[in-house]
């Protein structure tokens, strides 16, 4: 830690006068996007690619505007967005609960271990025609497939994070007597949660997978069914219109847990105070 | 803190020793199975501790001193012999024993004062009796200014004052440390020593302290058991006859070197 600052201060120093380090990565950060972003717009135009295939960017933010704006479109959206969200609790519930039993209990890991990594050795999403013909065209078939792909991270981080509690911390629960609930709530767990929290944080972005993959197989509602509608239809430009909001709910979602996980998780970043 | 019984304050070790003694070890031995064959920790150990008194466990590694510690707090169960506390035979542990690690084991999500009170906690206790008694400790091992400060601020010193405060919260009557002073600089190891005779000594604790470090351990002591390796034992007892209260100049004087020199002398030639 001291070492890195001290490197810092005099490549700082290196280049007085100049951009901090943080700044000029974000400027190259910045140029970046702003290159890409004008490749995109200016490539199909000058005939480079077909402006079918990749339609230029003024065109897909049109599009994505217009789409926004229409009556159905908010129908598609709250219903993914329902998707996402259930399959994301139900997944970190069932995830945190399964990982939470295979840790305390060593007999239950060891009979079921195997067929919780023979399952995950399925790629689950040749599951998604099967939930079809399970639970209908509508959500339901969609939260369980989301379910599905997103319990496991939340699984397997909940375990090693309960099963890295120092073995002292142990003892010293042990050597006053505490119960095996106390020891749980007020050390295994709290010790676990920066690792549960990186697991729940990828369940939600597999939710957002399993909800899309669900809508592909077979569904009549769904930003995943406009996406295989506007595709089919050859509107790429809506397809990217589409694809920009999807990018926004896995974004958004994923800074509100940033957030929690920081608010919750307090004493990870205490060194600076 | 404590009211000082009588017998919290041994005179002179050597003299007369009171009839009950507070720790006792009866043949107490230790074989552990690793990979189908047995392997002796510790040989029977046969050992009385009176109330009040300061007793140091040094050895390399593997002579079984952490082991003998573990048996007489309860975390581990002997294959031979028993520890008794008060006359009981230790089979789980109890509150009348505290353990101190070689780590500080702080809660990184709790303040010094939440990390202090979390065994009060797991008894049920939340009164203010107890707080004050919290805030009373932790200013007593030198931390009144930190009562509200992350484990993280603190250095390593100071998060094993923390340890022991949350110990001394609950007024065991023994105190068992296991090398908890190891992970320190010397400096700072020569100050805790200090605090941690002057606390014990005012609360009349009874301390078994187990360490590597020979000087750490005649400097605290009123007697210091030796203990060799392969198979664990108890190779001899060196009373520690030197005056209280003890200052770091002790160090210096011949006495104290001769005390060194007869504990290295036990421990054998080629040991540091």
């Amino acid at each position: 830690m001291a070492m890195a600052s001290i490197n810092a201060t005099a490549s700082n120093n290196v280049r007085a006068g100049g951009l901090s380090e943080q700044w000029r990565y974000r400027l190259i950060s910045l140029v970046i996007i702003v290159v890409l972003l004008a490749a995109w717009e200016f490539a199909p135009r000058a005939g480079l690619v077909s402006a079918i295939i990749l339609p230029p960017l003024s065109k897909v933010a049109h599009a994505l505007l217009t789409l926004v704006q229409q009556d159905f479109f908010m129908r598609h959206f709250t219903v993914t967005l329902r998707e996402i969200l259930i399959g994301f609790v139900l997944g970190t519930l069932i995830g945190f609960g399964i990982g939470t039993a295979l840790a305390i209990w060593p007999a239950v890991k060891r009979v079921s271990y195997p067929f919780v990594v023979g399952f995950q050795a399925i790629p689950k999403i040749v599951f998604a025609p099967l939930f079809i013909a399970w639970f209908g065209f509508g959500e339901t078939s969609k939260v369980v497939m989301a379910v599905v792909i997103a319990f496991f991270p939340v699984l397997i981080n909940t375990l090693v994070g309960l099963e890295s509690v120092p073995e002292d911390a142990r003892r010293l629960m042990r050597s006053i007597r505490a119960t095996q609930l106390q020891t749980f709530y007020k050390v295994s767990l709290p010790h676990a949660l920066p690792v549960i929290f990186a697991g729940v944080k990828a369940a939600l972005t597999f939710a957002v997978i399993g909800a899309i993959v669900g809508e592909f197989v077979g569904a009549s509602e769904g930003l995943g069914y406009l996406v295989d509608l506007y595709n089919h239809q050859l509107r790429i430009d809506r397809v990217f219109a589409v694809i920009t909001i999807l990018a926004a709910i896995g974004a958004g979602g994923y800074f509100l847990l940033e957030w929690l996980d920081a608010k919750l998780i307090f004493w990870r970043n205490e060194e600076g105070r | 803190m404590h009211s000082m019984t009588p017998e919290a304050n041994p005179g002179p070790p050597g003299f007369a020793s009171p009839p009950k003694p507070i720790v006792e070890a009866r043949g107490l031995a230790k074989t552990f199975s690793i990979s189908g064959s047995e392997v002796t920790a510790l040989e029977g150990v046969d050992l009385s501790i009176r109330r009040g008194e300061f007793i140091s466990f040094v050895g390399p590694s593997g002579c079984g001193k952490s082991t003998f510690l573990n048996m007489v707090a309860g975390l581990l169960s002997p294959t031979g012999g028993e520890a008794l506390v008060n006359g009981v035979a230790v089979r789980e542990p109890s509150r009348q024993v505290g353990f101190m690690f070689q780590t500080p084991v702080l809660l990184p999500w709790r303040t010094v004062e939440q990390n202090v009170l979390m065994p009060a906690e797991v008894f049920g206790r939340k009164d203010k009796a107890v707080r004050d008694k919290a805030r009373s400790v932790i200013e007593a091992v030198g931390l009144g200014g930190f009562v509200g400060a992350y484990p993280r601020q603190l250095s390593g010193g100071m998060q094993q004052r923390v340890a022991l405060a949350r110990i001394l919260t609950y007024e065991p009557e023994v105190l068992l440390m296991d090398e908890p002073f190891g992970a320190l600089d010397e400096f700072t190891r020569e100050a805790m020593n200090l605090e941690l005779m002057r606390i014990t000594r005012a609360a009349g604790i009874t301390v078994l302290f187990v360490t590597h470090n020979i000087t750490e351990a005649v400097f605290m002591s009123d007697r210091v058991v030796v203990m060799t390796p392969r198979p664990g034992k108890v190779s001899g007892m060196v009373d520690i006859a030197l005056p209280r209260p003890r200052e770091i100049g002790l160090m210096q004087k011949q006495a104290f070197a001769d005390l060194i020199f007869e504990v290295r002398g036990i421990l054998g030639h080629g040991h540091g």
